[in-house]
This record gives structure tokens, sequence and C-alpha cells, in this order.
């Protein structure tokens, strides 16, 4: 008798098991924020951080790369469809919206590694620090934004600021990461590769752009097979640029961006993609969270609570900075400055980066940044929820 | 409460205004901007006046008190034009159009006014179905009287005028076959449609103290009909027309209405009767529906035509007083229009059959209000 055929005992269950119970736990605790007025992308964010290391956490390594690519697609499906909000033209017609973009960016940076600088004293560790302090998570923005429907001069420039400190914290992170390889490594590497990782990017921004140019010409965005494409495409490109060591990240919000500037009619998804869309943010904050180990949570827990500090004070005061003279009310600029507090998936990601190239440096990383998404996660997306509600610019019902 | 007295004006001036749409440049739905476009203008030297609308994405600009076409023209360009220059640096799109081709009622807001607040309150969802854009004409008159005698002589113009400025074919994102479905929203109101007809503005006060004491009204402003006076002003308003998706559309049907109103006015035509309105409601659909080829039924003779040709022989009969006030050469335009069969709401469609979605629809009335556009 052939033994095969009949289930081992005790039955042995893949990977597929944990995966899908912690999907289904993350879905539910959106649910949850839902019901309770809350942004259901908190409910992701909070799940993510403690189920993502308790089903997932004790996957190998090897596991947990091969479903690194499906967090690799969100983030560049949703990174590109964040560069097509980035409408160029608007900061030529408007400087003082780059002004603010420059400030926000300058004093986040400067404020939060002053702060851990001061404490702690590590210059390397402050400076990764602050460089990912200075982005605001494109998952948490996007999903919020969604979810309410919002529309109008906070929600544009949030997306804006978001874009544009999302790539600078990647670009600034790449930076540091030059300079530990001129620590740890040889000098020219350490100019060379952030000037590889720029061009490089820049190029396959334009090919993206011009790729995608190419298939809308074929399939109207909003047809059947439009999401199809796009999300093919970015397979293709994030294949790409594993093999060319290029961040995932920069990429396609260029390429987002270009396509806007080359071809300013409306770039509409159905629902940021549908189903599928909002099944692939759930995985993201799971697969982000899977990596935590949240014993280091603790020992990082004070520089983090200083970073969140100074990072916040950077924020609203670089939004302050130039609002009215872009034109923003007092009112609106303070909105649009809590509506750039989240800090999430993306944040994670870029230390799993470090991680894997300076284990120990990128532990004491983690350690603190982990804090720091673990707060601005949840609490981010109700504060972003928060700014949109008060400047009246969710469209999702009238109460 | 009685109504005011009707304030002098000089005989034959003229005012326009234009309801406008806002939206996003990232979608182009309506976005909810007024307050920061208007913020922005604050600080402009403007030639007229631009103010906030019932729903946060609409605005209007009024040009002054003109008495030549050319004044009106240019006060509308530069008003244009300034608020491009603000849109622009909010980056957010402006057009004309009556209605926005595919938005969505439920999702508009009431702007923040105690005025916005009780039509909202009073009409529930209509105020915000109300989200349509018009363009409204005053047109000074030297006494009530000879208002109230142009207001009903004007009143078998109406079928010409929607015809004319017709550019609401889509609502809801989707073609209702109309030309101007605008006027099916304002016709939800209770005190819409046309004016009673009551000939001297002693009995009109009369008329206007038995509505108020019924507690249904309180003002003027309470009348949503087609053609209102407007005794504050010394005016009578025209309100049937769909806002034109270019300024020169907008200012050549007020040239249209200011010659109407020369040629009633100086020859009085026409001996006024109630029986003239029974056709009233019957053309005005028409013209809704159907454009210069709906069908006109002229109110005396009961002579069924179209109404593109109704409008190039009205344009005939008032050549003399076109020449008189300078506007001959822009009446033209409109008689060229109407025989090539031209309006913008046929040019929605057209850009709609070419293929683009409502959205690009919307893009390129932006670009066409912005730029001007041919006629």
């Amino acid at each position: 008798m052939d033994l095969l055929v009949w289930p081992e005992w005790p039955p042995r269950f893949s990977a597929l098991l944990q995966v899908g119970l912690a999907l289904i736990l993350t879905a539910l605790a959106g649910e949850a924020c839902r019901r309770a007025r809350l942004p259901s992308v908190s409910g992701y964010a909070a799940a993510g951080l403690l189920l993502g290391p308790l089903l997932l956490g004790w996957f190998d390594a090897l596991e947990l790369a091969s479903y690194r690519s499906v967090l690799d697609l969100c983030l560049a499906l949703l990174l590109f469809e964040l560069g097509m909000r980035l409408d160029v033209r608007w900061f030529s017609a408007n400087p003082w919206l780059l002004a603010t973009s420059l400030a926000e960016i300058v004093l986040s940076f400067a404020l939060t590694f002053a702060a851990l600088q001061a404490i702690d004293g590590d210059t390397m560790l402050a400076l990764a620090i602050a460089a990912i302090a200075v982005g605001t998570s494109p998952v948490v923005v996007m999903r919020v934004v969604a979810e309410q429907h919002a529309s109008g001069q906070v929600t544009d420039r949030l997306l804006a600021l978001c874009a544009l400190n999302a790539a600078a914290s990647v670009v600034l992170l790449k930076l540091v990461m030059g300079g530990l390889h001129g620590v740890h490594g040889g000098g020219i590497i350490a100019l060379l590769h952030p000037l590889y990782l720029l061009a490089g990017s820049i190029v396959g921004g334009a090919l993206i752009a011009a790729a995608y140019a190419g298939l809308r010409k074929i399939v109207g965005p909003a047809s059947e097979q439009g999401p199809a494409a796009t999300i093919a495409l970015m397979l293709v490109v994030i294949a790409m640029l594993h093999a060319l060591r290029l961040p995932l990240a920069l990429a396609p919000l260029i390429g987002g961006a270009l396509v806007k500037w080359f071809d300013p009619r409306p770039h509409q998804w159905p629902g940021q993609f549908g189903s599928v869309g909002s099944t692939l943010v759930i995985v993201a904050f799971i697969l982000a969270g899977a990596a935590a180990d949240l014993n280091h949570l603790a020992l990082g827990a004070g520089l983090a609570l200083v970073a969140i500090a100074a990072r916040a004070f950077g924020k609203l005061a670089g939004a302050l900075a130039f609002g009215a003279r872009s034109g923003l009310d007092r009112s609106k600029s303070l909105a649009l400055g809590v509506a750039l507090m989240p800090l999430s998936v993306l944040a994670l990601v870029q230390t799993e980066d470090v991680l894997q190239v300076f284990p120990e440096f990128g532990e004491r990383l983690q350690s603190v940044v982990l804090g720091m998404t673990a707060v601005l996660g949840a609490l981010g997306a109700i504060a972003t929820r928060w700014a949109l509600l008060r400047s009246r610019e969710s469209r999702a019902g009238d109460r | 409460m009685s109504l005011e007295s009707f304030a002098p004006s000089r005989a034959l001036s003229i005012g326009v205004e234009l309801e406008l749409q806002l939206v996003s440049t990232h979608d182009y739905d309506l976005a909810p901007v007024a307050e920061d476009v208007l913020r922005a203008l604050s600080h402009a030297d403007l030639q007229g006046d631009v103010k906030p609308e019932m729903t946060c994405s609409m605005i209007e600009l009024s040009t002054g008190v003109c008495d030549q076409y050319e004044t009106v023209s240019t006060q509308l360009e530069a008003l244009r034009d300034t608020l491009a220059a603000a849109a622009r640096r909010l980056n957010v799109g402006i057009c004309g159009g009556g209605t926005h081709a595919f938005q969505n009622w439920g999702e508009r807001r009431i702007f923040d006014g105690p005025r916005f607040h009780y039509l909202s309150d009073l009409y529930g969802y209509l105020a915000k179905q109300f989200t349509v854009f018009g363009q409204h004409v005053h047109v000074g008159c030297p006494s009530p009287d000879t208002a109230l005698y142009l207001l009903h002589g004007l009143s078998r113009y109406i079928p010409h005028l929607i015809a004319l400025s017709a550019s609401s074919p889509f609502v809801q994102g989707e073609d209702t076959g109309f030309e101007s479905a605008r006027l099916n929203s304002v016709l939800a109101f209770p005190l819409s449609g046309r004016a009673p007809f009551i000939g001297n503005w002693c009995d009109f006060e009369r008329y206007f103290e038995k509505m108020a004491s019924t507690g249904v009204v309180s003002s003027m402003k309470d009348f949503y009909w087609d053609i209102r006076p407007k005794p504050e002003y010394g005016t009578i308003e025209i309100r049937v027309m769909d806002t034109p998706l270019t300024v020169r559309r907008a200012a050549a049907v007020a040239a249209y209405i200011q010659t109407l109103a020369r040629y009633l006015m100086i020859e009085r035509p026409y001996r006024l009767a109630e029986d003239d309105y029974l056709v009233y409601t019957f053309n005005r659909f028409q013209a809704c529906r159907f454009g210069y080829d709906g069908v006109y039924v002229h109110p005396e003779t009961h002579e069924h035509i179209p109404i593109g040709e109704a409008i190039t022989s009205s344009i005939a009969r008032i050549e003399q007083h076109a020449i008189e006030l300078g506007t001959d050469a822009v009446l033209a335009g409109l008689r060229a229009d109407v025989l090539a069969g031209r309006n913008d709401a046929r040019w929605l469609r057209a850009q709609h059959e070419n293929g683009a979605p409502l959205a690009e629809v919307v893009m390129a009335q932006c670009a066409r209000w912005t730029q001007g556009g041919a006629m």
C-alpha cells in the first residue's frame, strides 16, 4: 500500500496556513477599527506588527524572502500610483509648495538627527533614523485618502509632499548607507554607489513611464485588462530592479511622475485596483511586520519616542512655514502637517534592507524604527484622517 | 413683509453672472476648493466679483454693470484669466458647462454660510442635486412696468436662449439625451418655472405680499423663476442659460439678450397675454431636449418651426437694434453657429463619442474654458 496518498499524522501544514490566518485576523482588525470610526489601516498596522512576528516570525529567511516579492509588488504599485498624483507642473506654478516640501524634509531630518545625537551620541544611527523619519508612509496616506474618498487642497498637497519625502527618505538613507560603506569599505564606493542608485532609478523610471504609456495605448486603465497589465508591468520592474540592485521605491515613483508629466490625462484605476489592491495592502502590513522582533521594541522605545516628537515638530513647522505663501490658510496648513505623520511599511522595508547588509547596525536601527512605526502606523492613520475631516475634504458621507 | 421698491437703473445696461465648476486635475471630479480659490483671489484687483455658491465645488463670477457688449466681454475675459492664475497655483481646474459630467451629488458639501445652510436644511438633497451651473443675465429697466413687459416679452425667447447656451448633456456619468439637462434639476424646486402673468408693478407688489403672507416666501430670492424681477438692482434677471464652455459664448448670449431687450422696449411688438404661456413649457422642454432641432410653437400663430429657425429669424428681426448697440457682428457669429448646428452640448457629446472617457471630456472642457476656444 502506498502511504503517500494518506495524510501524515500529525498533519503538516504549509506556511500558507499561517499567512492565511494572519491575513484574516488583520482584516478583522481593520474592520474593528472601521466600526470604531477609526481608519481601517490603523487596524492593519497594529495587527501587522503584532501578528506578523507572532504567526510568521519563525519563518526562515528563505521563506520570508519569497514572500517579500509580494510586499515589493504592493509597494511598487502604490508608489507608481502616488507618482502619478505628483504633478510636477504644480511646482513651477507654485514654487512655495516646493519650499514647503523642502522645509518639511530638512526640518524633520535635522531635528530628528539633532535630538537623537544629543541623547545617544551614535552619529550613524542618528543619521539613519533621521533619514527614515523624513518619509511619510505612502501606504497609510493613500489608504486613508481612498477610504475617505478625499479631495481638495490638503489632500493634493499631502500626496505631493508624501511622494517627495518618501523619495528623499530613500535617497538620504542610501547616502547614509554610503557613509557606512565608507566606514566598513572603500572610500570611492561610498561616493559612487549613491550616484549609481539615483541615476539608475531615473533611467528605470523613464523606462517604466515609456512602457506604461505604450500599454495604455492598447488597454485602457479602466478596462478589465488595465490593472492586470499594470501589475504585470510592476512585476517585470521589480525583477529588473532587483537584478540591478536598485532601490525598489524610487523608480516606480519617478515613473509615475513622468507619466503624469508627459500625459496629463486622468490616470485612474478603479478604486486602487479594486479588491486586489486592498488585499495587497493588508498583505503588505503583515509581511512588513513579519521581520519585527518585539523584544527589540523595548530596547529602542526611548529613542523612538524622542524621534517621534522631533519628527512631528519638524513636519508641523515645515508645513506651517510657507503655508500662507503657498495659498493655504493656517488651519489647513496645520492639518497638512498633522496629515504627514504616518510612518509604516516603507520604513520597515527600508530598515529590513539595511539589516540585510549590516546585520549588527541594522538590529539597533530596527529596534528604534519598530517603535516609531508601532506608534505612527496606527496613530498616524488616525492623524491623517482627522486632518482630512477637519479640512472638510472627506467625501465619504457628510457626517 | 413687502417687496422693496424698484431701484432705478440705466435702461439696457447688462450684468452677467457665471457659475463655474471647480475640479481636481487628478480625476477631474468636482473638488471642494471654493474656499481656497476665494482666498487666493482675496487680494486680487477684480473688475467685477467672485463669490461662493451653494456647494464647495462651485464659484460664481460676475461682471459689473456694463452698457456695451465689449465691456462685458473684456471684463469676463479678465475675470477668467485672474481666476485661471489662481487655479494654476492651487492645481485645480475650472470649467464651464451646465452640469458636471459624472459627479456624484451625494458627495457634495454645502458651502459654509448661513443662507446655504438654510437652503440645504429646507430643500434637503435637492440642494446638493442643485450642483448645476447657470449663466444669469441682468438687464437694466427704466421703470418697473417696463421690467414686467420685458419679462413677459422675453419669455417667448427662452427656448432660443436655452438652445444657444445648452452645455449639459451628461448627468451623473450618463448621456441624458438632453442638450440642457441642467434645467430638469431646477424644475424640482417648488417655486421654479415661469413668473405669473402680471403686467404692472402695483399688481406684482400685491401678488408678492399675498405670497409673503402665506409664509412661503420672504424675498424675491425665494422664487426660482426662469426670469424674475430684481427690484433692488432695478433689473430683470434671465436664469435659464447653462454656463457656456467659453466666456465668448457667454458674452454673445448676453449681447443677444441685450439686443432683444432693446427691440422689445422700443418697438413694444407684442400685446402680451396669459395665453402666450400655453406653449411655454412645451417649447422649453423641446429646447432642453433637442436644442436647435426642437420644435418651437409660436405663441400667437401656433405655427411649428425648428428652434434654430426661430433663432435666425429673430436675429434678422432685431438687426437694426444690433447695429445701434454694436452687437451685429456677435449676433452674426451666433447665427452662423445656429446654421452650422454648433453649440456646447454638441461639442461635449462629440468629445465623448470620440471615445474619450468623461473624465477626459471634463479635462477638455477645462482647456476650452481657460484658453477661450472658438465660439
